[in-house]
C-alpha cells in the first residue's frame, strides 16, 4: 500500500532535523490521515520501444525524441522503454485549497504530505513494473521525469498525450506544461536486457541529491544525510 | 441548417418509436489498422480520409444508425500545431462519415483535455469558445446530431452542452465517464449527473467509456432512477490491459451484447460501444436491437439541485440554506466585497459547510458594485471550495443570469415573485439554464397580509412556470416572515400560508426566518423558536445562521422527530454531553471563526502565558482570547508595536537562524493574524494607517499559490496593506492594477521553469507601461541570480525575506 513517509513531508516542510513540538507533531499525523482519506491514486503505463533518432531517442511510433545528453545516459543500452504517469485525483488539490483560505499551515502540510504520497504512489507502480519485467526476464531502470536534469519540461503535454492519461487516470497537462490534478507525475523508465544484478539506483530528483545539478534547491538534502 | 432541422426530427423521432444505435471505437480500429499513438487522429480525416470512411462504413455495415465523426479531440488548443483549421477538420470528419452512408451523423465533442479553473487554467469561457467553434463547423457541414462525450467534469460538459445549445439548433446527446467508485474523475455520481444533465437541457444523458458494461450496470440503473430523458451507453469492451505496447480489452462480443441485452431490459434506449468494440460488436447489438420493444420506466420526481459533484435532493428531509454570504448588516462581508477580497467570503463558504449547511446562499447586492460581474466571481470562487449547491440570490435579473450561467451546477435562484414583470424576466433565465426558483409571495400590490392571498399569489407563480415549461418541482415557494415587533398580527399567516402551498399545491417551501425577532432582543431564542414552528407547518428548507447553535440545535431535533436522522443517530452523536445551560454544544467546528456564536467554546489561555509567548509558541486561540483582553486596556498600536511586532521578529530570526522551521513560523504567523482580525473587528470607524502597499500574484499559467499566500499573511502581519491578485494572474490585470492602485512594490511568484517566462513577461509589460514600482520574486525555480535575469529588482528566498525586503522599501 502507498503511504506517506513523514519524515519525506517533513524534509518538503524545509524539517532540517529542528525539535518538532509534539503538537505539531500531531498536527502532521492528522493532516497524513485527511491526506490518505482524500487521495484516489490512479495509474497507466506503456512500453514503446525505442530507436536512435536525429533529435536524441525516439519512441518508435509515436514521433517524439527525448532530447538531452542527462536521459540518453539514463536509457543508455535500453532498446525499449516505459512510460508512466500518476495522480492522486482532484480531491486532493481541493482538499489542500480548502485549507488555504482558512489554516494556512494544514494546507502546507497537506501539501507536503500529498508529495511524499504521490512519489509513493509511483514507487509501488514500479515495484510491480519492474517485477513484470523481471518476470519477462528484462531489467527496468529507475524513473526519470521531464524537468530533471536536461529534459525539457515541455515534452509533458507529449507524455500524457501518449498515454492518454485524460481518459485514461483524469490527468491533464496545463497550456504550461503543469500537470493537473497538482499531485501528479509522469516518468519514463528504460527496460533493459537483462535484470540488474545488485539494487537498482533512483535517478533523477527526489533522493539522490548528490548528482542533481539544482545546488539551491529547497529540498536539497544535507551532505551529511545522503 | 434547415437541412439539419428536418433531420434532427428524424433522429429523435426514431428514438420516440424504438431504439438507437450508434457505432463502437475509432480509436481501436485505427490502431488495428496500424496507427501509432502519437498523431491526432482527427488529422486523418485530412490526410487519409479513405481510411476513417472504410471505418465507419464497417459500422454502417454492422447496422449502425449513428456514425460518430471522427471530430473528438478536433479543438482549436489541440490542432494549435496541426497547421489545420477546426473548421477543416471537422468538416472533413462529418463528410467522412457521410462518404459512408450513415443514417445519421453525430458531430462527436471530447474533453478539451484541460482542467476548468479554478482547479486548472481553462476558463469556462474559454471552455466555450473551443465547443462553439466545432459546433459551428458540425452544423455547417451537416451533422445531424452533437453527441458529447467521454466527459469527467460536469462544468466542461456544462460549456459544451450551452455552445451546442446556443450555436444550433442539433438535439444534443451527452455522456460521462464513470470509474469504479460510481463516480467521475472530478467526483460527480450518477444521481448528480442526471440532475445536471437533465437541466441543462440535452436530449439524452448516459455514459460511456470509463469500464466495462458489466461494471457500468450500477450506474446505468442509478441513471434511469433519475434521467427523464433516454439513457445511451457506451461501454468499454472490458477493462484495458497492456500487451505488449498496445492496449488490449478483455470481453467478448457475446459477453458484450449479453451485458447490454440486460441494460435493455431496464430501459436503456440508445447503446454502441467504445474502447476496444468493433463492428463485430455492433453487429451483435444490431441483432439485440431488432424486433425488440422499449421499456418504459418511470424516473423518479425529485426536488434537487446540484453542484458539480454533489446533488441535494429536497423531498422526505430539512435542507439548510446557510445565509452568511449576503451584505445586508455586515460591515466586515461588504467591506471584502468592496475591496474584491475573496478570502473572507472563501472563510464563510467553508464554514457554512463544516457546521451543517446543505446549500449556500450567494447574495452580492451592494448599490456601488458591477452586480453581475461581482456575482458571477465569487460563485467561480465559492464554488471552487465547497461541493454544496449554491442558491443565486439577487434582485437583478441580470446578475441572476451572469451567476447561473458560470455556476457548474443546477443552483437555486432567488427568487421570482408575482409581479409580471418578474416572471417574464426570470422564468426564461430558469428554463433556459435549468434551475430551481423560489418564488416569493409578493406582486404588484406588496405583500398581502392573509395567507389565502399569499396562497394565490403562489397558485398563479405556480401556473405561470408551468406555462414556461419549467417543471413543477422545481418551484419552490417563500412565503415570507414579517417582523413580530412591526406586523405581529401577520407572523401566524405566514405559517398557514406554508400549509396551504404545501397541502393544495406539493410544493416546497423556503423561509428566510430570523426577519421575525427583528428590533426585539435575544434574537436567536425568537428565531428559533419561530423556526420550530414553521417546521411544524412543513417547511422544508429554512434560510438561517448555520453557525447558530441555538438554529442549529432546532434542526438538529426536528430532525429527529420527523424521522429523518434515523435512529436519532446523528442526534446521538452530537448531543449526548448536551447539558441545558452549558455551553453550546453543538459544533463549534474545526474551520470555526471564532465568532460569537462559538467563541465561549475557547479554552483559556494557560495561565502565565503572555500574548508574547502565544504568538512565539503559534497558539492561535489563546492569542486571540489574550488580545481580547488586552484591547480593555491598550491601544490597537501599543499591541501591534509592542507584541506582535516583536515576537514576529523573534520568530523570523530563529527561522532564518534554522532554529525552527517553515510550519512553526507559519503558526506564530497565523497566531497574529487571528489576533489582528480581532482588533480590526473592535476598530470602529478610523482605519489604522498602513505602512504601505503591495501587490502580490502568482503569474499567468502557474498555480502553485501556497507559497505566495504565506507571503501575503506575513507582510499583513506586519502591518502591511496586500492586494492580492491571486494565482494565474494575465499580465495585464498586474500592470492595470499596479498602475490603478499607485503601487510601489509588487512581488510576483512562480513554481515552474515554465512560467518563469510569464514571470519576466510581467515584468517587461510593467517596465513598458511606465509603472515605477520596484517588484520582488520568489518560488522554488529562482534564485539571486535568476531573478536577476528576468529583470526582478529583488529576490524574496522565503517569506522572512520578503518581510526584510519590504521593510527596506519602505524606509523603516
Amino acid at each position: 500500500m502507498a503511504a506517506i513517509d513523514k519524515s519525506e513531508a517533513l524534509r518538503y516542510l524545509g524539517h532540517r532535523g529542528q525539535d518538532v513540538p509534539a503538537d505539531l507533531s500531531a498536527l502532521i499525523d492528522d493532516c497524513m490521515e485527511q491526506c490518505m482519506a482524500a487521495a484516489r491514486p490512479r495509474q497507466v503505463s506503456r512500453r514503446f520501444d525505442l530507436s536512435a533518432g536525429m533529435d536524441g531517442l525516439e519512441l518508435v511510433g509515436t514521433g517524439l525524441s527525448l532530447p538531452g545528453r542527462d536521459i540518453a545516459a539514463h536509457l543508455a543500452g535500453c532498446s525499449a522503454c516505459l512510460l508512466m504517469a500518476a495522480t492522486l485525483g482532484v480531491d486532493m488539490d481541493n482538499l489542500i485549497k480548502r485549507y488555504e483560505s482558512v489554516d494556512l499551515t494544514r494546507s502546507l502540510i497537506l501539501d507536503a504530505c500529498a508529495a511524499s504520497l504521490i512519489e509513493s504512489v509511483c514507487d509501488e507502480a514500479e515495484a510491480a513494473l519492474r517485477q513484470q519485467a523481471e518476470g519477462e526476464g528484462k531489467g527496468l531502470t529507475g524513473r526519470y521525469s521531464p524537468g530533471y536534469g536536461d529534459l525539457p519540461l515541455e515534452l509533458q503535454p507529449r507524455f500524457t498525450a501518449l498515454l492518454d492519461t485524460v481518459r485514461r487516470i483524469g490527468l491533464c497537462c496545463s497550456r504550461t506544461d503543469i500537470l493537473l490534478p497538482r499531485k501528479s507525475v509522469t516518468a519514463i523508465m528504460g527496460i533493459t536486457d537483462r535484470p540488474p544484478a545488485g539494487p537498482s539506483v533512483r535517478q533523477g530528483c527526489g533522493r539522490n541529491c548528490a548528482d542533481c545539478k539544482l545546488t539551491d534547491c529547497y529540498y536539497r538534502k544535507e551532505e551529511a544525510h545522503i | 441548417m434547415k437541412d439539419s432541422s428536418t433531420r434532427v426530427h428524424a433522429v429523435l423521432e426514431e428514438l420516440r418509436e424504438g431504439f438507437l444505435l450508434f457505432d463502437g471505437a475509432m480509436g481501436t480500429m485505427l490502431q488495428q489498422r496500424g496507427v501509432g499513438p502519437g498523431q491526432l487522429p482527427e488529422l486523418l480525416n485530412l490526410s487519409d480520409p479513405e481510411l476513417v470512411t472504410d471505418i465507419h462504413r464497417e459500422y454502417v455495415a454492422a447496422g449502425c444508425q449513428v456514425i460518430t465523426a471522427n471530430t473528438f479531440g478536433a479543438n482549436a488548443l489541440k490542432l494549435a500545431d496541426s497547421g489545420y483549421t477546426v473548421d477543416q477538420v471537422v468538416s472533413a470528419g462529418i463528410a467522412c462519415a457521410k462518404a459512408a452512408g450513415a443514417p445519421y451523423v453525430a458531430l462527436d465533442l471530447g474533453p478539451t483535455g484541460q482542467l476548468l479553473q479554478p482547479m486548472g487554467t481553462l476558463s469556462f469561457e474559454e471552455a466555450y469558445q473551443l465547443y462553439a467553434e466545432q459546433v459551428t463547423a458540425g452544423l455547417e457541414a451537416g451533422a445531424d446530431l452533437i453527441l458529447i462525450e467521454t466527459i469527467s467534469d460536469l462544468y466542461e460538459a456544462k460549456a459544451a452542452i450551452l455552445a451546442a445549445r446556443e450555436q444550433s439548433d442539433l438535439p444534443v446527446f451527452c455522456t460521462l465517464t464513470f470509474e469504479e467508485g460510481q463516480r467521475t474523475f472530478i467526483g460527480a455520481d450518477p444521481l448528480t449527473a442526471a440532475v445536471a444533465l437533465n437541466a441543462w437541457g440535452v436530449d439524452a444523458l448516459g455514459v460511456n467509456c470509463s469500464l466495462g458494461p458489466n461494471e457500468l450496470l450500477p450506474v446505468v440503473e442509478s441513471l434511469l432512477e433519475y434521467a427523464k430523458i433516454p439513457v445511451m451507453v457506451q461501454a468499454n469492451a472490458g477493462l484495458p490491459r497492456e500487451e505488449a505496447g498496445r492496449t488490449v480489452y478483455d470481453i467478448s462480443p457475446e459477453s458484450y451484447a449479453a451485458a447490454v441485452e440486460r441494460m435493455l431490459d431496464t430501459g436503456v434506449r440508445i447503446v454502441g460501444g467504445c474502447c476496444g468494440t468493433t463492428p463485430v460488436y455492433m453487429k451483435r447489438l444490431h441483432e439485440l436491437l431488432e424486433g425488440r420493444k422499449p421499456v418504459a420506466v418511470t424516473p423518479r420526481r425529485i426536488t434537487a439541485c446540484c453542484s458539480g459533484t454533489t446533488a441535494r435532493v429536497l423531498d422526505g428531509r430539512i435542507s439548510v440554506i446557510g445565509e452568511r454570504i449576503n451584505p445586508t448588516g455586515k460591515k466586515r462581508l461588504k467591506e471584502a466585497l468592496r475591496e474584491g477580497r475573496m478570502d473572507y467570503i472563501i472563510g464563510e463558504a467553508i464554514d457554512q459547510t463544516a457546521a451543517g449547511a446543505d446549500l449556500l446562499d450567494i447574495n452580492v447586492g451592494l448599490p456601488e458594485l458591477d452586480e453581475p460581474r461581482m456575482l458571477a466571481g465569487v460563485i467561480r470562487e465559492v464554488q471552487g471550495v465547497t461541493a454544496l449547491p449554491l442558491q443565486i440570490d439577487s434582485s437583478d435579473p441580470a446578475a441572476i443570469e451572469a451567476g447561473v450561467r458560470c455556476y457548474c451546477g443546477k443552483p437555486v435562484i432567488n427568487s421570482v415573485n408575482g409581479k409580471k414583470e418578474s416572471m417574464e424576466q426570470i422564468f426564461p433565465i430558469v428554463k433556459k439554464y435549468g434551475a430551481l426558483v423560489v418564488g416569493l409571495t409578493l406582486d404588484e400590490g406588496g405583500i398581502p397580509p392573509t395567507a389565502e392571498e399569499r396562497f394565490a399569489i403562489a397558485k398563479r407563480i405556480w401556473e405561470t412556470a408551468k406555462a414556461y415549461g419549467i417543471p413543477e418541482e422545481d418551484l419552490l415557494i417563500d412565503c415570507l416572515v414579517l417582523t413580530a415587533s412591526a406586523q405581529q398580527d401577520q407572523v401566524l399567516e405566514t405559517l398557514k400560508a406554508i400549509k396551504l402551498v404545501k397541502s393544495r399545491l406539493g410544493l416546497k417551501t423556503v423561509l428566510g426566518v430570523s426577519n421575525v425577532s427583528f428590533g426585539l432582543p435575544a434574537r436567536p431564542l425568537l428565531n428559533s423558536v419561530y423556526l420550530a414552528a414553521a417546521f411544524g407547518a412543513g417547511l422544508d428548507a429554512p434560510i438561517l445562521n448555520p453557525l447558530s447553535p441555538d438554529m442549529m440545535r432546532v434542526v438538529d431535533t426536528f430532525r429527529v422527530l420527523n424521522g429523518e436522522d434515523r435512529d436519532a443517530a446523528a442526534y446521538i452523536e452530537r448531543y449526548a454531553d448536551f447539558q441545558t445551560d452549558g455551553p453550546a454544544a453543538a459544533p463549534p467546528t474545526a474551520f470555526s471563526d471564532g465568532s460569537q456564536d462559538t467563541a465561549a467554546a475557547f479554552p483559556g489561555p494557560p495561565a502565565g502565558l503572555t500574548l508574547y509567548d502565544c504568538i512565539v509558541q503559534g497558539r492561535k486561540d489563546e492569542a486571540g482570547e489574550k488580545v481580547k483582553a488586552l484591547l480593555q486596556e491598550q491601544s490597537a498600536l501599543q499591541i501591534i508595536d509592542e507584541q506582535f511586532v516583536p515576537a514576529l521578529d523573534y520568530v523570523g530570526d530563529r527561522f532564518e537562524k534554522g532554529k525552527i522551521f517553515l510550519p512553526q513560523l507559519m503558526q506564530s504567523a497565523q497566531a497574529v493574524k487571528t489576533a489582528f482580525a480581532i482588533i480590526k473587528e473592535a476598530q470602529t470607524g478610523e482605519k489604522q494607517a498602513a505602512k504601505g502597499k503591495i501587490l502580490l500574484a502568482t503569474v499567468q499559467g502557474d498555480i502553485h499559490d501556497i507559497g505566495k499566500n504565506i507571503v501575503k499573511m506575513m507582510l499583513e502581519n506586519y502591518g502591511y496593506d496586500v492586494v492580492d491578485l491571486g494565482k494565474d494572474v494575465p499580465v495585464e490585470q498586474v500592470v492595470e492594477e499596479t498602475l490603478r492602485q499607485d503601487i510601489r512594490l509588487v512581488g510576483l511568484s512562480a513554481l515552474m521553469t515554465t512560467t518563469v517566462k510569464n514571470m519576466q513577461e510581467t515584468i517587461e509589460a510593467l517596465r513598458r507601461a511606465g509603472a515605477g514600482c520596484k517588484v520582488m520574486v520568489g518560488g522554488a525555480v529562482l534564485n539571486e541570480e535568476y531573478a536577476k535575469m528576468v529583470g526582478a529588482d529583488y529576490y524574496a528566498k522565503d517569506a522572512q525575506a520578503s518581510v526584510r525586503i519590504a521593510a527596506a522599501f519602505f524606509g523603516e
